[in-house]
C-alpha cells in the first residue's frame, strides 16, 4: 500500500532524465579504446618530469601510506610472529600467538561469536531499515524536508554522547524503552543488564543512526527515472511489482555498497561496548566482549602485543575473504544501469 | 619555466615539513633559565579538589629547592598509563608517574620502571605501613615509593536501622548477621523492591573480595601460587550467589541499571541501606548526602572468630625506565613520601596515606564524622591485603570473572564454575 503512494508520487514528479541513464557502456567502451595507448607509453617514467610532478604532489598521502599504514601494519604481522610487549620483549616464536588463539583462549572464540552475532543480525537489519526509510522518505508530502532531517539527524550525533543517551533509555526501570513498552503491557528486558539481551540492544540502537545509509539510497531513488515506472504502468504492474523490478534493482549498486562498508565496520565494533561495559570487561556474562575489545585488553591491559596482533591479522582475513566473496558474489546480483549483462 | 616553480614550490614544502619536524628539541638539556633541573611529574589528578592538593604539595617542594623544578603535568585517567608504556619505547617517559600499587611488579619484569633501591635509601620502608611496601618489591629491589592506599569499610543506615527495629549501634559483625540485617531492612511494595537491605557484590567489594575474605584474606594468588578452587571460596561463592536468588535476577538487574552511570550513589539515595566501599566514599556522603544518619564498620567477618579481611588498592610514584633524570626524580619522590606532604594530601582529600606518622597526625585534627571514619580506616588497615597480579597471569581476572559471574546468576555451580576457572586461568600462562 505504501509503495504504491510511493510510486505515483514519483510518476507525478516529472524528473529531468539522470545522468546516470544515459548510455553509459557506450562511453566506457571508447574510454576503454582510446586511453590505454597513451598510457601505456607514459607507463612508469620517473624521468618524465610531468610524472615526476605527479608523484611529487601525491607524495604526502604515499609517505602516509607507506609510513603511517603499510609501515606499521607489516610491523603487527611481524609482532604477530613474537612475544612483543612494547617494552623489553620481542623475541621470534613462531606460530606460537596464533596457536594459543585457536587452543588456548576460549575468550577468542568467545568474542569471535559476539562478533558474528552482531555482524549477521546488524548488517542487514540497517540496511533493510535504511532502504525502507530511504522510500518512505522518498514522497513529495508537505514537510518532508523536516522528516528527512530528522531521520538524518542521529547519524550526524554520534560518538559517547549517544551511547550515554541509550544507556538511559534503555534502562530497564526507568527506562524510555521500556516505559513506552509498559504501556502496551509488555514487560521489557533489562536490556544491557541481561546477556541474553546485550547484543539486540546494540543492534538496536544501531538501526537507530541508519540516516548515513538511508541518506544515500534517498539521493540513488531520487535519480530513478519515472520513464521505467510509466513502463511498467502501462504492462499492468503493481506496487511491490514495481518496487521489486524497478526500485530494488536500482538500488542494488548501493545496497552493495553499504553492505561491504558495514560488514567490515561492524566486525570492528569496538566503542560501544568499552563505553557500554563497566571497565571495559565485556559486559554481562561477557555477551559484549567483541573481537576488538577483547584484542585491546590483550594489547593495552596486559601488554601482550604480540597475542593481540595476531588477532588482528587473524580479523584482517576474516573480512577480506567476507569482502572478496561479496565481491565475486555481487556479479549475480547487482544491477549497474546500462548494462545487459549486469 | 612553470614546471621549474612547480619543483621548487614542492621541494620547499617537502623541507619545511622535515624541518618542523625535527625542530621541537629546545629542552633537550632538560635545565630552565635558572639552572635547575626540570622534572616532569605526570598524575591523573585533575579534578577540582585534586589537582589544587597535588600542585600546592609541588609548589612547596619547588620553594624548598634550588637544584630542582617540578612541572606537574595532568594525564586523563583513561589514557595515563597506556601513554606512559608507549612513552616508555620511545624512550622519552616522564620523571616522575603516579600508578597502580598492584602491578608494580609487572611493570619491573617488564622494563618499564627504574629500580629505585639505587636512589632511595631502603630506610623509607620504616615511615610507611608494611604491607604497602610488599607491593612495591620485586627481586630484592623496590621499584616505587607507595603514595596513597584504600581499605575498604561496611557504611550502613541507622535511620533505615531504626526504622527495621534494628539496633543502630550495632553493625553486623559476620556474614550471617549481615544477612539476617539485609532481610529486615529490605522494602518490598506490591512486589517490587523499594529499597534492597544489601547486595555483596555492589559497591566497591566483588564476589572475589568477598571470596578472599572467607579463605582467611588469601586472594586467587598468593605470589604465583594459584587459590582459585578452595573449599572456603566454594562457599563463599555458594553465599554469594545465594543473594542473587533470593532477590531476583529482575530486581538485581534493574537496581543495578539505576545507578550503573554512577550518576547517583543507591545508599546516599537511600535505595540500598548497607554499602560497602573505601572510607574516603565519606567525603560522597558529606557532599551530597544531605546530613545522612549512616554509621561505619569493618567488613563482616566470614564466622564468628575470623578477622575482617578486606583488600587494599591504591598508588605509588616510579619512576619510569629511560628517565631523563632519575636522581632528581627520587629526590622528588623521597619528598612526596614525606610526613608533610602526606599529611597535606590525607587533610585535604580524606585518603589514606603510606606514611604513617601523616596518617596518625591527621587523625588528630578530624573531629566528628570525619574523625569516626577515619579512625576506622586506619584500624583496617591491618587486615587489609593487597592482590598484586601475578606475573605468570597478568589477566587471570579475565577468566576468572565470567565464572563467578556464571555462577552467580545460577547458570552454573559454585563448584563447576570455580573449577573452570582454574582451568582456564592455568591455559594463561606462557
Amino acid at each position: 500500500m505504501m509503495n504504491e503512494t510511493v510510486l505515483k508520487e514519483q510518476q507525478s514528479n516529472a524528473m529531468p532524465m539522470p545522468e546516470s541513464y544515459a548510455p553509459k557502456k557506450e562511453i566506457e567502451r571508447e574510454a576503454a579504446v582510446s586511453i590505454p595507448k597513451a598510457a601505456r607509453k607514459r607507463k612508469w617514467r620517473p624521468g618524465n618530469s610531468e610524472n615526476l610532478i605527479g608523484y611529487l604532489f601525491i607524495s604526502p598521502w604515499l609517505l602516509g601510506l607507506i609510513f603511517l599504514t603499510a609501515g606499521p601494519m607489516l610491523f603487527s604481522l611481524y609482532v604477530s610472529f613474537t612475544d612483543y610487549n612494547i617494552t623489553s620483549k620481542m623475541n621470534f616464536i613462531g606460530f606460537d600467538n596464533y596457536k594459543r588463539m585457536f587452543t588456548m583462549d576460549d575468550l577468542f572464540w568467545t568474542s569471535l561469536w559476539n562478533t558474528l552475532y552482531f555482524v549477521l543480525f546488524s548488517v542487514p537489519l540497517t540496511t533493510a531499515g535504511a532502504v525502507f526509510i530511504a522510500v518512505l522518505l522518498n514522497q513529495k508530502i508537505p514537510g518532508m524536508k523536516i522528516f528527512r532531517t530528522i531521520y538524518y539527524l542521529p547519524a550526524v550525533l554520534s560518538g559517547i554522547a549517544v551511547y550515554f543517551l541509550w544507556m538511559q533509555l534503555l534502562s530497564p526501570t526507568t527506562g524510555l524503552i521500556n516505559t513506552v513498552l509498559a504501556w502496551f503491557g509488555i514487560q521489557g528486558p533489562s536490556w544491557l543488564f541481561d546477556p541474553e539481551w546485550t547484543k539486540p540492544a546494540l543492534i538496536l540502537m544501531k538501526l537507530w543512526s541508519v540516516g548515513g545509509g538511508m541518506l544515500l539510497y534517498l539521493a540513488r531513488l531520487q535519480g530513478v527515472s519515472n520513464v521505467l515506472y510509466e513502463a511498467a504502468d502501462l504492462d499492468g504492474a503493481n506496487a511491490f511489482q514495481k518496487f521489486w523490478h524497478i526500485t530494488l534493482p536500482m538500488l542494488t549498486p548501493i545496497i552493495f555498497f553499504d553492505i561491504i562498508t558495514s560488514t567490515i565496520a561492524s566486525f570492528q565494533i569496538f566503542q560501544e561496548a568499552y563505553v557500554m561495559t563497566e571497565n571495559g570487561d565485556g559486559g554481562p556474562g561477557g555477551s559484549l566482549l567483541f573481537f576488538n575489545l577483547h584484542m585491546w585488553n590483550k594489547a593495552f591491559e596486559v601488554f601482550d602485543m604480540g597475542y593481540a596482533s595476531s588477532m588482528a591479522w587473524f580479523l584482517f582475513v576474516i573480512i577480506m575473504v567476507l569482502t572478496v566473496f561479496n565481491l565475486k558474489f555481487s556479479k549475480k546480483w547487482v544491477h549497474y544501469d546500462g548494462g545487459d549483462n549486469k | 619555466m612553470k614546471k621549474g616553480f612547480h619543483l621548487g614550490f614542492i621541494l620547499l614544502l617537502l623541507c619545511s615539513l622535515v624541518l618542523s619536524a625535527c625542530s621541537n628539541n629546545t629542552e633537550a638539556e632538560g635545565k630552565n633559565k635558572d639552572g635547575k633541573v626540570v622534572i616532569d611529574f605526570q598524575t591523573f589528578w585533575g579534578s577540582e579538589t585534586r589537582r589544587p592538593v597535588i600542585e600546592k604539595i609541588v609548589d612547596d617542594f619547588n620553594k624548598s629547592q634550588d637544584e630542582i623544578e617540578v612541572k606537574h603535568t595532568f594525564v586523563p585517567w583513561g589514557d595515563i598509563w597506556t601513554k606512559n608504556t608507549a612513552a616508555v619505547a620511545a624512550g622519552n617517559p616522564a620523571d616522575v608517574i603516579v600508578n597502580d600499587i598492584n602491578t608494580v611488579a609487572h611493570r619491573a619484569e617488564n622494563g618499564q620502571s627504574e629500580d629505585l633501591s639505587q636512589y632511595i635509601d631502603e630506610g623509607i620502608k620504616d615511615e610507611l605501613y608494611p604491607n604497602l611496601w610488599e607491593t612495591v618489591q620485586y627481586k630484592d629491589k623496590f621499584y616505587g615509593v607507595p603514595f596513597t592506599t584504600d581499605t575498604r569499610v561496611l557504611f550502613y543506615n541507622k535511620d533505615a536501622y531504626k526504622e527495621a527495629g534494628l539496633d543502630p549501634e550495632q553493625p553486623p559483625k559476620t556474614w550471617k548477621e549481615l544477612e539476617d540485617h539485609a532481610k529486615k531492612l529490605d522494602v518490598k511494595k506490591d512486589g517490587i523492591y523499594e529499597r534492597i537491605g544489601f547486595y555483596p557484590t555492589w559497591g566497591s567489594f566483588g564476589a572475589g573480595s568477598w571470596m578472599a575474605n572467607a579463605d582467611d584474606g588469601k586472594g586467587f594468588f598468593e605470589g604465583n601460587e594459584m587459590y582459585i578452587n578452595t573449599p572456603n571460596k566454594v562457599e563463599a561463592l555458594k553465599w554469594v550467589a545465594g543473594w542473587h536468588k533470593r532477590l531476583g535476577a529482575k530486581n538485581v538487574q534493574a537496581f543495578q541499571a539505576e545507578f550503573g552511570s554512577g550518576q547517583t550513589n543507591p545508599f546516599i539515595s537511600e535505595k540500598v541501606a548497607i554499602w560497602t566501599d573505601i572510607a574516603s566514599f565519606y567525603t560522597q556522603i558529606r557532599d551530597t548526602g544531605k546530613d545522612m544518619n549512616f554509621g561505619i564498620a569493618p567488613i563482616p567477618a566470614f564466622k564468628e572468630e575470623g578477622r575482617n579481611w578486606n583488600e587494599g588498592g591504591g598508588f605509588v610514584m616510579e619512576i619510569p625506565k629511560g628517565a631523563k633524570h632519575p636522581k632528581e626524580a627520587a629526590t622528588f619522590i623521597e619528598y612526596l613520601a614525606s610526613e608533610k606532604a602526606q599529611k597535606y594530601w590525607a587533610q585535604k582529600n580524606y585518603d589514606n596515606v603510606a606514611n604513617k606518622k601523616a596518617a596518625e597526625s591527621v587523625l588528630k585534627d578530624f573531629t566528628g564524622d570525619e574523625k569516626l571514619v577515619y579512625e576506622q580506616a586506619l584500624k583496617n588497615l591491618k587486615d587489609t591485603r593487597f592482590h598484586p597480579a601475578p606475573i605468570d597471569y597478568p589477566d587471570y581476572a579475565s577468566r576468572v570473572d565470567p565464572q563467578l559471574e556464571a555462577a552467580i546468576t545460577g547458570k552454573s555451580t559454585p563448584e563447576k564454575a570455580l573449577q573452570k576457572a582454574e582451568n582456564d586461568v592455568k591455559k594463561l600462562k606462557r
